[in-house]
């Protein structure tokens, strides 16, 4: 136990670090904060909700960095793509923020982000779950008769449809392969950013899948793209946090150390992997999410009278980190016996590499 | 796997090591000599007086805990410090009682030259999540520069540490080569 005198609890050291690795690892591997994960963790650990919010961010932004490290020497990160994205990102971030204070002020905040959140998360479930089993069907097939799967298959017809727009500047993104409107990555870095400013998340949830399907970068580029996108307005969310005085170091400190393990397993992972695999996780992981948020929902609805509402939606959170830290490291396993020649599952071939 | 200079390898390793080490002894340093904590109890944003939340934790309304009024510049046992919204906060305090606070009555009462603490602790609820709120943290501004090293600190953190796991993996044979996207 180590004593947090700006937090002003004790809280168990290895805990916080055992969180930041798993986080660190499930972040790396699809592009995400993991916001929605760590505050309630930190909640259990008898951190004040507003401390656990700005200890989150704050160590988001720097795992979100040592991730784009790694990445960025994988060739996962677009800076034309990312750099472009910045602005709207910001914008819309700010215009979120508002948007919330507004809900606040007619008092009806709690209800309609929670309702936001489930809704959102379940259609972006849907879409993906569907898209990638479609794509996961395409692969069996393609090695079946013997063809060359390349490392990302996708089936949404969208991105050709959001690429035909002709509004100037256009613009080409080298690493995505891509060549869109500077416009539509303007408007999904604000639409995004708008998300995240009012669901109070760092929104990696909906730019990664934002980024395949509208953009059409494959699902690598879009997880180290959107991991550079997080580090930019962690820190943003970070410095709003500290002023407010939500910070304490300490229990950041610790977290990123586990961070680190975690981002390099989690990044180091998606070279095993092909588009897919990634986009099932992501997939998972917001089914997961949104259980959980329903859960929390139905408990703000009725009156916040039952109880174990509550304690459910804190352990499906804390089991989701488990399962998709077993589910990430059961797909490097098998993609190493993969590449040994080795027997594995028949749903998993062509998802590993 | 790309083609791997091990004396690089070895030399960006120690010398990203060596920061990381530097930046983690820095921090801990400023935590554990107070200064972090000095900026974070920075100064007072309401009226009031400022306290040491933790000595008031066992008050009940049966047996409240009384701090007696004085004016002093750091905070020592059951004393409570006079502060006027921007005041910098004495040493030790850890939160102000507001005057709204104590006209309200219902935690705190003001009585002649003492201030007597009846309901220290009260169940708040975020986000779904019960939490026990204290006077602790209450009425204060911490130094906005603060933030600004907070967000300086992460990213070199998270710099280092991204650029020592490089290193590591470099010496330990596994550069990874550049994925050809498209390909």
């Amino acid at each position: 136990m180590f004593d947090f005198a700006i937090a002003g609890v004790e809280a168990p050291v290895f805990l916080l670090a055992l969180v930041g690795l798993t986080v660190g690892i499930v972040g790396g591997f699809i592009g995400v904060g993991g916001g929605y994960m760590v505050t309630p963790a930190l909640i259990v650990f008898g951190f004040p909700g507003y401390m656990a919010s700005g200890i989150d961010m704050t160590h988001i932004c720097g795992k979100g960095l040592v991730s784009s490290v790694r990445h960025r020497q994988l060739g996962n990160i677009d800076w034309t793509l990312a750099l472009s994205m910045i602005a709207g990102t910001m914008l819309g971030v700010e215009l979120g923020v508002r948007l919330l204070v507004y809900f606040k002020h007619l008092g009806i905040s709690g209800v309609v982000l929670l309702m936001t959140s489930v809704g959102l998360m379940f259609v972006l479930f849907l879409y993906t779950q569907i898209e990638t089993r479609r794509a996961h069907k395409q692969m069996e097939q393609m090695e079946k008769e013997g063809k060359e799967v390349g490392r990302e298959v996708q089936t949404s017809n969208l991105p050709m449809l959001f690429q035909r727009i002709p509004l100037a500047p256009i613009i080409r993104c080298r690493t995505a392969r891509v060549i869109v409107s500077m416009w539509v990555i303007v408007l999904v870095g604000m639409i995004t950013g708008v998300l995240a400013g009012f669901l109070g998340v760092g929104g990696g949830f909906v730019r990664v899948p934002a980024l395949v399907y509208v953009v059409g970068a494959s699902t690598h580029v879009a997880v180290g793209t959107d991991l550079v996108e997080i580090v930019i307005s962690g820190a943003y969310g970070a410095l709003r946090h500290s002023i407010e005085g939500n910070v304490d170091m300490m229990a950041v400190l610790f977290m990123i150390v586990g961070a680190m393990f975690g981002a390099q397993i989690g990044s180091i992972a998606t070279s095993y992997v092909r588009g897919p695999a990634i986009r099932y996780i992501l997939s998972y992981s917001l089914i997961l999410a949104t259980l959980g948020a329903a859960l929390r929902l139905v408990y703000v609805l009725t009156g916040q009278n039952v109880q174990w509402l509550s304690l459910a939606a804190v352990m499906l959170t804390l089991g989701e980190m488990l399962f998709l830290c077993l589910f990430i490291s059961s797909l490097v396993y098998f993609a190493v016996r993969r590449r040994g020649g080795k027997w594995v599952p028949d749903w998993v071939g062509p998802l590993v590499i | 796997m790309a083609e791997i200079h091990r004396g690089r390898a070895a030399f960006k390793f120690g010398f990203w090591l060596a920061v990381s080490v530097a930046l983690f002894g820095y921090i801990i340093h400023s935590y554990t000599s107070g200064q972090m904590i000095q900026w974070y109890y920075y100064t007072a944003s309401l009226d009031g007086y400022a306290v040491d939340a933790n000595l008031s934790m066992s008050a009940t309304k049966d047996k409240p805990v009384v701090l007696n009024i004085a004016k002093q510049d750091e905070v020592k046992g059951l004393v409570a410090i006079p502060v006027a919204k921007g005041d910098r906060l004495p040493r030790n305090a850890n939160g102000v009682i507001s005057l709204v606070e104590l006209k309200s009555g219902k935690r705190a009462v003001l009585e002649g030259q003492t201030i007597k603490v009846t309901v220290p602790w009260q169940i708040k609820e975020t986000k779904g999540f019960k939490f026990k709120d204290t006077f602790k943290h209450k009425g204060i501004r911490t130094n906005p520069w603060s933030g600004a090293w907070n967000v300086a600190m992460v990213l070199c953190l998270g710099l280092s540490l991204g650029l020592l796991a490089e290193g590591f993996t470099d010496i330990m044979g596994l550069k990874l080569d550049k994925i050809q996207h498209g390909h």
